[in-house]
């Protein structure tokens, strides 16, 4: 009885197994052609005769191309270096903000929240021509501080606005509670509410860290020479030119540099689904 | 700003502490420096850019004054009339598409089933992986003579006689680069809607379906209503992202075949980067800015009018 009720069940939802089955195939396909044909050799990139879907002779010759050209190592710790500043700078400037927006009774508070709001939605490449003229102006531009001082402009709008909706739903009573018992404002701030918050703060860290690991246009406009580029402009230049590009090479940095970004990922899902359903991301 | 306090305090550590404690004082200390930042990084730039858009500035050179000259020049070239024509029909197809796409997405998850959490997860990875990596996989998969898709398409499957030209035909290009748009943001329309969705009201939609209305007419008449404020204002935050894209047009067709597939961000940087005509790069960004003033006042709007409701 059971089992006949179970097997119609299944038989009703195997037309939405499909069709879900061949939504997830559709949407994950090229992250599985770029995998496989990182572990294509060179001959068999382009040969499309039999089973494609698998490679005949899986190798790692292209990941080894990859290390070993010669400043992949050096851009990936520029990356790493960037990311990691870029998202210090945000978060702490951002939780600042967002806490005296959400919290604190001053004038001008809602005005603040406007302005943030503002910011956030102007498009982070509107900027770059006189941003670069800026950096040229203060002799930051072709180096990694360029990038470790514009990163922040376009995630602190964000962390600021995330953050502030994040501070108004934590309890404000622990805070007061803390201060009767004597503590001072600050103390209390930064002891009680701040670690009750650390998931609104986690959500901004990752985010900021994501999106500098994934930004194109600064890190093609503002830094010059080998050493201090990017992954993302670096594997660009060292693997495409004119009609030539290494395909091989090229999907092998396309799954490793994606890797920080998807080992993140795979820790904190809920934190990325629940900062995007928050409505704060762009696109 | 009033941080002076009233009564005047006997020691300097005192009064700092005072100053920490009022929520007037600490409200202006704590917001200081995410304002002085943008101060500085976003309205001081902005105003740059719109002195620069009056200059003849060039790479190297010294700028002079030259008025409306850069926006006269812009009017006057196939580059920026292609360059207004490709960014509305890019914005305006990856906008709608990505809308129905999200909605059918939600609508197919929105019921309970097996691994419903890892099928979420996996979906949102086209959004969530760095676009510059995606993006190369894509124009591998839109190679001209190596594409998986025209393989298929032509030997396998013998559907189409000749391969497309996904990245070298003007048309086809275009179309490429909104596919790829909109295979990056459905996952992210999807599953902002289903949790819209989801946050809805299951009794009405129950009580309609006893009153005899179908699923169909139920989505619409009920959950699509309700959820409406959601869909403007992602729709309004992608709009803003898309029209100022650069990466995908920079990565997959550089903004060929012919100029068909630049963009704002492409175009002034193709002038300021590569040409080196820094005042008329800069005044590129400031024609976007009308259209940018438009969607964030509206934008601004749909907030305020979601939390009145």
């Amino acid at each position: 009885m059971q089992v006949a009720q179970l097997t119609r069940n299944a038989r009703r939802s195997l037309p939405f197994y499909f069709l879900l089955g061949a939504v997830i195939v559709i949407f994950l396909f090229p992250f599985y052609w770029g995998l496989i044909t990182s572990l294509k050799f060179e001959v068999e990139i382009y040969d499309f005769s039999g089973n494609f879907l698998v490679p005949k002779n899986p190798s790692l010759a292209n990941y080894m191309t990859l290390f070993r050209a010669p400043n992949y190592f050096i851009w990936f710790w520029n990356t790493l270096l960037v990311s990691a500043v870029t998202t210090a700078i945000s978060v702490v400037i951002s939780v600042m903000a967002g806490f005296a927006i959400a919290r604190l009774r001053f004038r001008g508070a809602a005005l603040a929240g406007t302005l943030v709001f503002i910011t956030y939605l102007a498009p982070k490449n509107f900027l770059f021509v006189p941003l670069a003229q800026i950096l040229k102006d203060w002799g930051l531009l072709g180096g990694l501080p360029a990038l470790m001082l514009t990163y922040p402009t376009n995630l602190i709008p964000f962390c600021t606005w995330l953050l502030s909706g994040y501070f108004s739903n934590v309890p404000q009573e622990p805070e007061e509670c803390a201060m009767v018992d004597g503590a001072s404002r600050l103390g209390a701030i930064v002891r009680i509410t701040l670690p009750m918050s650390l998931p609104g703060i986690i959500t901004a860290a990752i985010f900021s860290f994501t999106a500098s690991w994934n930004e194109l246009l600064y890190s093609v406009a503002f830094v010059n020479g080998e050493q201090n580029k990017m992954l993302t402009n670096g594997v660009i230049s060292a693997f495409t030119g004119g009609d030539s590009f290494a395909w091989g090479p090229l999907m092998a940095a396309a799954t490793v540099s994606s890797l920080p970004v998807a080992l993140l990922y795979l820790f904190f899902t809920d934190r990325f689904v629940s900062g995007i359903t928050a409505g704060s991301t762009k696109g | 700003m009033q941080v002076t306090p009233r009564v005047q305090p006997r020691t300097s550590g005192a009064f700092i502490s005072r100053l920490l404690h009022k929520d007037s004082s600490l409200g202006y200390i704590l917001i200081g420096p995410a304002f002085l930042f943008l101060a500085v990084m976003m309205a001081y730039p902005f105003a740059y850019a719109m002195y620069l858009s009056f200059t003849d500035k060039q790479i190297g050179a010294p700028a002079s004054f030259t008025g409306f000259e850069n926006y006269a020049k812009l009017l006057g070239t196939s580059l920026f009339s292609k360059t207004v024509v490709n960014s509305l029909v890019y914005t305006t197809c990856a906008l709608v598409l990505k809308c129905f796409g999200g909605l059918a997405l939600a609508a197919l998850l929105n019921r309970p089933f097996i691994g419903a959490r890892i099928v979420k997860a996996l979906l949102l990875l086209p959004w969530i992986m760095p676009t510059v990596f995606s993006t190369m996989i894509w124009s591998w998969i839109f190679h001209p003579t190596f594409s998986i898709v025209n393989d298929v398409l032509v030997n396998r499957l013998g559907l189409i006689a000749q391969p497309i030209p996904f990245l070298r035909d003007e048309r086809w290009a275009m179309a490429s680069l909104i596919f790829v748009n909109v295979w990056r943001g459905i996952p992210f329309f999807g599953i902002t809607f289903l949790a819209a969705i989801q946050s809805v009201s299951t009794e009405v939609i129950e009580a309609s379906k006893i009153d005899g209305a179908s699923a169909w007419v139920s989505f619409w008449k009920i959950t699509f209503p309700a959820i409406l404020p959601v869909i403007i204002i992602v729709m309004l935050i992608s709009t803003i992202g898309t029209l100022g894209d650069f990466d995908l047009p920079f990565l997959l067709t550089r903004g060929g075949p012919n100029d068909s597939t630049t963009l704002f961000a492409l175009t002034a940087y193709t002038l300021s980067m590569s040409s080196g005509l820094i005042g008329l790069g800069a005044a590129v960004t400031m024609t976007m800015f009308p259209a940018l003033i438009l969607l964030v006042v509206i934008s601004l709007i749909s907030v305020r009018r979601q939390q009145q409701d």
